[in-house]
Protein backbone atom coordinates (compact mmCIF):
# COMPACT_ATOMS: atom_id res chain seq x y z
CA UNK A 1 0.00 0.00 0.00
CA UNK A 2 1.47 3.43 -1.08
CA UNK A 3 1.29 5.94 1.68
CA UNK A 4 1.55 9.63 1.89
CA UNK A 5 4.14 11.34 3.63
CA UNK A 6 2.09 14.83 4.52
CA UNK A 7 1.24 14.28 7.85
CA UNK A 8 5.03 14.00 9.31
CA UNK A 9 4.83 17.75 9.28
CA UNK A 10 1.86 17.79 11.57
CA UNK A 11 2.56 18.19 15.63
CA UNK A 12 2.57 14.77 16.54
CA UNK A 13 4.69 13.68 13.29
CA UNK A 14 7.33 15.97 14.39
CA UNK A 15 7.39 14.72 17.97
CA UNK A 16 7.84 11.31 16.63
CA UNK A 17 10.45 12.30 14.04
CA UNK A 18 12.43 14.22 17.08
CA UNK A 19 12.19 11.18 19.27
CA UNK A 20 13.16 8.21 16.95
CA UNK A 21 16.21 10.84 15.74
CA UNK A 22 16.93 10.87 19.33
CA UNK A 23 17.31 7.49 19.35
CA UNK A 24 19.14 6.73 16.86
CA UNK A 25 21.88 9.21 17.81
CA UNK A 26 22.01 7.88 20.98
CA UNK A 27 22.32 3.99 19.31
CA UNK A 28 18.90 2.25 20.96
CA UNK A 29 17.75 2.44 17.20
CA UNK A 30 18.88 1.38 14.13
CA UNK A 31 18.18 3.91 11.36
CA UNK A 32 16.37 1.37 9.54
CA UNK A 33 14.22 0.16 12.25
CA UNK A 34 13.02 4.32 12.52
CA UNK A 35 12.76 4.71 8.94
CA UNK A 36 10.09 1.60 9.11
CA UNK A 37 8.48 2.94 12.18
CA UNK A 38 7.94 6.46 10.65
CA UNK A 39 6.15 4.46 7.29
CA UNK A 40 4.39 2.46 10.00
CA UNK A 41 3.15 6.27 11.09
CA UNK A 42 2.14 7.19 7.62
CA UNK A 43 0.00 4.26 7.48
CA UNK A 44 -1.94 4.35 10.78
CA UNK A 45 -2.69 8.23 10.22
CA UNK A 46 -4.46 7.62 7.09
CA UNK A 47 -6.34 4.70 8.49
CA UNK A 48 -7.05 6.31 11.51
CA UNK A 49 -7.80 9.37 9.76
CA UNK A 50 -10.14 7.06 7.63
CA UNK A 51 -12.26 4.87 10.34
CA UNK A 52 -11.75 6.65 13.47
CA UNK A 53 -12.29 10.60 12.75
CA UNK A 54 -16.17 11.64 12.79
CA UNK A 55 -16.13 15.14 12.75
CA UNK A 56 -16.22 17.38 9.85
CA UNK A 57 -15.42 20.75 9.66
CA UNK A 58 -15.99 23.54 7.16
CA UNK A 59 -13.40 26.33 5.76
CA UNK A 60 -14.36 28.88 4.40
CA UNK A 61 -12.16 32.23 3.53
CA UNK A 62 -10.35 34.43 0.62
CA UNK A 63 -8.07 32.48 -1.74
CA UNK A 64 -4.99 33.93 -2.05
CA UNK A 65 -3.27 31.44 -3.75
CA UNK A 66 -3.60 27.59 -5.33
CA UNK A 67 -1.32 25.27 -6.75
CA UNK A 68 -2.22 22.17 -8.38
CA UNK A 69 0.84 20.03 -9.16
CA UNK A 70 1.58 16.21 -9.19
CA UNK A 71 -1.56 15.63 -8.24
CA UNK A 72 -1.20 17.91 -4.62
CA UNK A 73 -3.21 20.96 -4.56
CA UNK A 74 -2.01 23.76 -1.99
CA UNK A 75 -4.16 26.26 -1.10
CA UNK A 76 -3.44 29.60 0.94
CA UNK A 77 -6.49 31.56 2.69
CA UNK A 78 -6.95 34.61 4.18
CA UNK A 79 -9.13 34.79 7.17
CA UNK A 80 -10.75 31.50 6.93
CA UNK A 81 -13.43 30.92 8.99
CA UNK A 82 -13.15 26.96 10.57
CA UNK A 83 -16.69 25.47 11.46
CA UNK A 84 -17.04 22.68 13.49
CA UNK A 85 -20.24 21.38 14.87
CA UNK A 86 -21.44 24.73 16.78
CA UNK A 87 -18.07 26.19 17.61
CA UNK A 88 -16.01 28.35 14.72
CA UNK A 89 -12.82 30.16 14.98
CA UNK A 90 -11.35 32.33 12.63
CA UNK A 91 -7.60 32.41 11.39
CA UNK A 92 -5.44 35.03 9.55
CA UNK A 93 -3.59 32.80 7.04
CA UNK A 94 -3.78 29.18 6.34
CA UNK A 95 -2.07 26.49 4.05
CA UNK A 96 -4.12 23.65 2.68
CA UNK A 97 -2.42 20.53 1.13
CA UNK A 98 -4.78 18.05 0.20
CA UNK A 99 -3.38 15.07 -1.82
CA UNK A 100 -5.81 12.35 -3.70
CA UNK A 101 -7.00 9.56 -1.40
CA UNK A 102 -7.71 7.47 -4.13
CA UNK A 103 -4.46 7.27 -5.14
CA UNK A 104 -3.89 5.19 -1.52
CA UNK A 105 -5.45 2.27 -3.58
CA UNK A 106 -3.80 1.60 -6.50
CA UNK B 1 12.14 41.03 -23.18
CA UNK B 2 12.15 42.21 -26.93
CA UNK B 3 9.13 44.27 -26.51
CA UNK B 4 10.06 46.03 -30.28
CA UNK B 5 10.13 42.15 -31.79
CA UNK B 6 6.68 41.89 -31.05
CA UNK B 7 5.25 44.07 -33.68
CA UNK B 8 3.07 45.82 -32.10
CA UNK B 9 2.15 49.17 -32.40
CA UNK B 10 -0.39 50.95 -30.14
CA UNK B 11 -2.06 51.97 -32.73
CA UNK B 12 -3.10 48.65 -33.79
CA UNK B 13 -4.67 48.43 -30.11
CA UNK B 14 -6.15 51.72 -30.03
CA UNK B 15 -9.75 51.02 -29.72
CA UNK B 16 -11.47 52.13 -32.90
CA UNK B 17 -14.29 55.39 -33.01
CA UNK B 18 -16.38 53.24 -35.41
CA UNK B 19 -19.79 52.50 -34.06
CA UNK B 20 -22.91 50.99 -35.88
CA UNK B 21 -24.39 53.92 -37.71
CA UNK B 22 -27.63 51.99 -37.94
CA UNK B 23 -28.56 51.26 -34.43
CA UNK B 24 -28.19 52.87 -31.14
CA UNK B 25 -26.71 49.81 -29.72
CA UNK B 26 -23.04 48.54 -29.51
CA UNK B 27 -22.06 45.10 -29.13
CA UNK B 28 -19.63 44.24 -25.86
CA UNK B 29 -16.62 42.78 -25.97
CA UNK B 30 -16.95 39.57 -23.89
CA UNK B 31 -13.41 37.89 -24.36
CA UNK B 32 -10.12 38.37 -26.26
CA UNK B 33 -7.63 35.42 -26.98
CA UNK B 34 -4.04 35.97 -28.03
CA UNK B 35 -1.13 34.36 -28.16
CA UNK B 36 2.62 35.03 -27.58
CA UNK B 37 5.75 32.87 -28.49
CA UNK B 38 8.17 32.91 -25.43
CA UNK B 39 11.08 31.82 -28.01
CA UNK B 40 12.13 29.21 -25.34
CA UNK B 41 11.56 25.88 -24.12
CA UNK B 42 9.65 25.46 -20.46
CA UNK B 43 9.78 23.13 -18.09
CA UNK B 44 6.16 23.30 -16.96
CA UNK B 45 6.79 21.18 -13.64
CA UNK B 46 9.39 24.14 -13.13
CA UNK B 47 6.41 26.40 -13.86
CA UNK B 48 4.05 24.76 -11.63
CA UNK B 49 6.16 24.53 -8.45
CA UNK B 50 7.39 28.12 -8.85
CA UNK B 51 4.17 30.13 -9.62
CA UNK B 52 1.16 30.57 -7.51
CA UNK B 53 -2.13 30.06 -8.77
CA UNK B 54 -1.27 27.55 -11.40
CA UNK B 55 -2.32 23.60 -12.21
CA UNK B 56 -0.38 21.07 -14.01
CA UNK B 57 -1.91 17.77 -14.77
CA UNK B 58 0.07 16.43 -17.70
CA UNK B 59 -2.42 12.99 -17.56
CA UNK B 60 -5.56 15.98 -18.51
CA UNK B 61 -3.88 18.44 -20.28
CA UNK B 62 0.04 19.11 -21.48
CA UNK B 63 -0.13 23.20 -20.32
CA UNK B 64 0.28 25.06 -17.23
CA UNK B 65 -2.27 27.21 -16.61
CA UNK B 66 -2.13 29.92 -14.78
CA UNK B 67 -4.42 33.04 -13.63
CA UNK B 68 -3.87 36.51 -12.53
CA UNK B 69 -6.18 38.91 -10.85
CA UNK B 70 -5.29 42.10 -12.88
CA UNK B 71 -6.41 42.01 -15.82
CA UNK B 72 -8.63 38.68 -15.04
CA UNK B 73 -7.56 36.40 -17.25
CA UNK B 74 -5.93 32.56 -17.71
CA UNK B 75 -3.16 31.70 -19.74
CA UNK B 76 -2.35 28.23 -21.10
CA UNK B 77 1.46 27.93 -21.10
CA UNK B 78 2.63 25.54 -23.48
CA UNK B 79 6.37 23.85 -22.68
CA UNK B 80 7.05 25.03 -26.42
CA UNK B 81 7.21 28.38 -25.30
CA UNK B 82 3.77 29.69 -26.84
CA UNK B 83 1.28 31.19 -24.29
CA UNK B 84 -2.45 31.58 -25.12
CA UNK B 85 -3.86 34.37 -23.05
CA UNK B 86 -7.76 34.14 -22.26
CA UNK B 87 -10.33 36.26 -20.56
CA UNK B 88 -9.01 39.86 -21.34
CA UNK B 89 -11.70 42.22 -22.40
CA UNK B 90 -9.63 44.37 -24.89
CA UNK B 91 -7.20 43.70 -26.86
CA UNK B 92 -4.76 45.93 -24.83
CA UNK B 93 -6.25 43.98 -21.30
CA UNK B 94 -5.16 41.05 -23.74
CA UNK B 95 -1.76 42.23 -24.35
CA UNK B 96 -0.84 43.20 -20.52
CA UNK B 97 -2.20 40.34 -19.49
CA UNK B 98 0.18 38.32 -21.94
CA UNK B 99 3.29 40.54 -20.94
CA UNK B 100 2.38 40.01 -16.97
CA UNK B 101 2.48 36.20 -17.78
CA UNK B 102 5.90 36.27 -19.77
CA UNK B 103 7.06 38.42 -16.93
CA UNK B 104 6.20 35.85 -14.00
CA UNK B 105 7.74 33.45 -16.52
CA UNK B 106 10.90 35.17 -16.65
CA UNK B 107 10.93 36.05 -13.20
CA UNK B 108 11.06 32.41 -12.54
CA UNK B 109 14.16 32.21 -14.64
CA UNK B 110 13.44 30.95 -18.41
CA UNK B 111 15.49 33.13 -20.68
CA UNK B 112 12.23 34.62 -22.70
CA UNK B 113 11.58 36.54 -25.67
CA UNK B 114 8.05 38.13 -26.41
CA UNK B 115 7.23 37.05 -30.36
CA UNK B 116 4.94 37.16 -32.35
CA UNK B 117 2.12 38.38 -30.00
CA UNK B 118 -1.53 38.54 -32.04
CA UNK B 119 -4.95 38.70 -31.21
CA UNK B 120 -6.66 35.62 -32.20
CA UNK B 121 -9.84 35.45 -31.27
CA UNK B 122 -12.79 38.50 -30.10
CA UNK B 123 -16.32 37.75 -28.50
CA UNK B 124 -18.68 40.35 -28.09
CA UNK B 125 -22.59 40.02 -27.57
CA UNK B 126 -25.18 42.46 -27.64
CA UNK B 127 -28.76 42.36 -26.71
CA UNK B 128 -31.45 43.25 -29.59
CA UNK B 129 -34.19 44.10 -27.48
CA UNK B 130 -36.54 42.42 -29.43
CA UNK B 131 -37.56 38.89 -29.80
CA UNK B 132 -36.44 37.34 -33.32
CA UNK B 133 -37.93 34.70 -35.66
CA UNK B 134 -35.20 32.13 -36.56
CA UNK B 135 -37.10 30.24 -38.69
CA UNK B 136 -37.50 32.83 -41.06
CA UNK B 137 -34.42 33.99 -40.59
CA UNK B 138 -32.88 30.81 -41.60
CA UNK B 139 -35.35 30.40 -44.61
CA UNK B 140 -34.58 33.53 -46.12
CA UNK B 141 -30.75 33.29 -45.63
CA UNK B 142 -30.40 29.20 -45.90
CA UNK B 143 -26.86 30.00 -47.54
CA UNK B 144 -25.33 31.67 -44.63
CA UNK B 145 -27.13 29.87 -41.75
CA UNK B 146 -27.66 26.61 -39.64
CA UNK B 147 -30.40 26.36 -37.43
CA UNK B 148 -30.96 23.13 -35.79
CA UNK B 149 -33.17 23.90 -33.05
CA UNK B 150 -32.95 20.15 -31.54
CA UNK B 151 -29.11 20.29 -31.22
CA UNK B 152 -28.53 24.10 -30.31
CA UNK B 153 -31.03 26.40 -29.99
CA UNK B 154 -29.71 29.22 -31.25
CA UNK B 155 -29.07 30.36 -35.14
CA UNK B 156 -24.99 30.07 -36.65
CA UNK B 157 -24.69 32.42 -39.38
CA UNK B 158 -21.35 32.54 -40.36
CA UNK B 159 -20.92 36.42 -42.36
CA UNK B 160 -18.19 35.65 -45.04
CA UNK B 161 -17.28 39.13 -45.13
CA UNK B 162 -16.05 40.25 -42.33
CA UNK B 163 -15.46 36.58 -41.60
CA UNK B 164 -17.34 36.07 -38.16
CA UNK B 165 -19.78 33.58 -37.15
CA UNK B 166 -22.85 35.39 -35.34
CA UNK B 167 -25.01 33.24 -32.83
CA UNK B 168 -28.83 34.63 -32.35
CA UNK B 169 -31.05 33.61 -29.86
CA UNK B 170 -34.67 33.88 -30.15
CA UNK B 171 -34.81 36.00 -27.12
CA UNK B 172 -32.66 38.61 -29.14
CA UNK B 173 -29.32 38.24 -27.52
CA UNK B 174 -26.52 37.90 -30.25
CA UNK B 175 -23.13 36.54 -30.51
CA UNK B 176 -20.55 37.83 -32.55
CA UNK B 177 -17.65 35.00 -32.54
CA UNK B 178 -14.30 34.48 -34.60
CA UNK B 179 -12.66 37.97 -35.35
CA UNK B 180 -9.67 39.20 -35.22
CA UNK B 181 -10.09 42.51 -35.37
CA UNK B 182 -12.53 45.01 -33.24
CA UNK B 183 -13.81 46.64 -36.42
CA UNK B 184 -15.15 43.23 -37.87
CA UNK B 185 -17.03 42.77 -34.77
CA UNK B 186 -18.51 46.22 -35.59
CA UNK B 187 -18.88 45.42 -39.33
CA UNK B 188 -20.35 42.46 -38.51
CA UNK B 189 -23.03 44.14 -36.33
CA UNK B 190 -23.75 46.74 -38.89
CA UNK B 191 -24.33 44.30 -41.43
CA UNK B 192 -26.55 42.08 -39.70
CA UNK B 193 -28.68 44.92 -37.55
CA UNK B 194 -30.89 45.24 -40.11
CA UNK B 195 -31.45 41.73 -41.40
CA UNK B 196 -32.15 41.18 -37.57
CA UNK B 197 -34.88 43.94 -37.57
CA UNK B 198 -36.36 42.56 -40.52
CA UNK B 199 -36.88 39.08 -39.03
CA UNK B 200 -38.42 40.64 -35.78
CA UNK B 201 -40.81 38.22 -34.42
CA UNK B 202 -44.39 39.86 -34.20
CA UNK B 203 -46.86 38.48 -31.78
CA UNK B 204 -50.04 37.67 -32.95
Amino acid sequence: MATFELYRRSTIGMCLTETLDEMVSNGTLSPELAIQVLVQFDKSMTEALESQVKSKVAIKGHLHTYRFCDNVWTFILQDAVFKYEDASETVGRVKIVACDSKLLSQ
Amino acid sequence: MADSESGISNQVLEPSSTHPLGSPLVPTLQNVVSTVNLGCKLDLKFIALHARNSEYNPKRFAAVIMRIKEPKTTALIFSSGKIVCTGAKTEQQSLLAARKFARIIQKIGFDIQFKDFKIQNIVASCNMKFPISLVQLAAFHGKFTIYEPELFPGLIYRMKTPKVAILVFPSGNIVIAGAQKRDHIFQAFENIYPVLTSFKRNYK
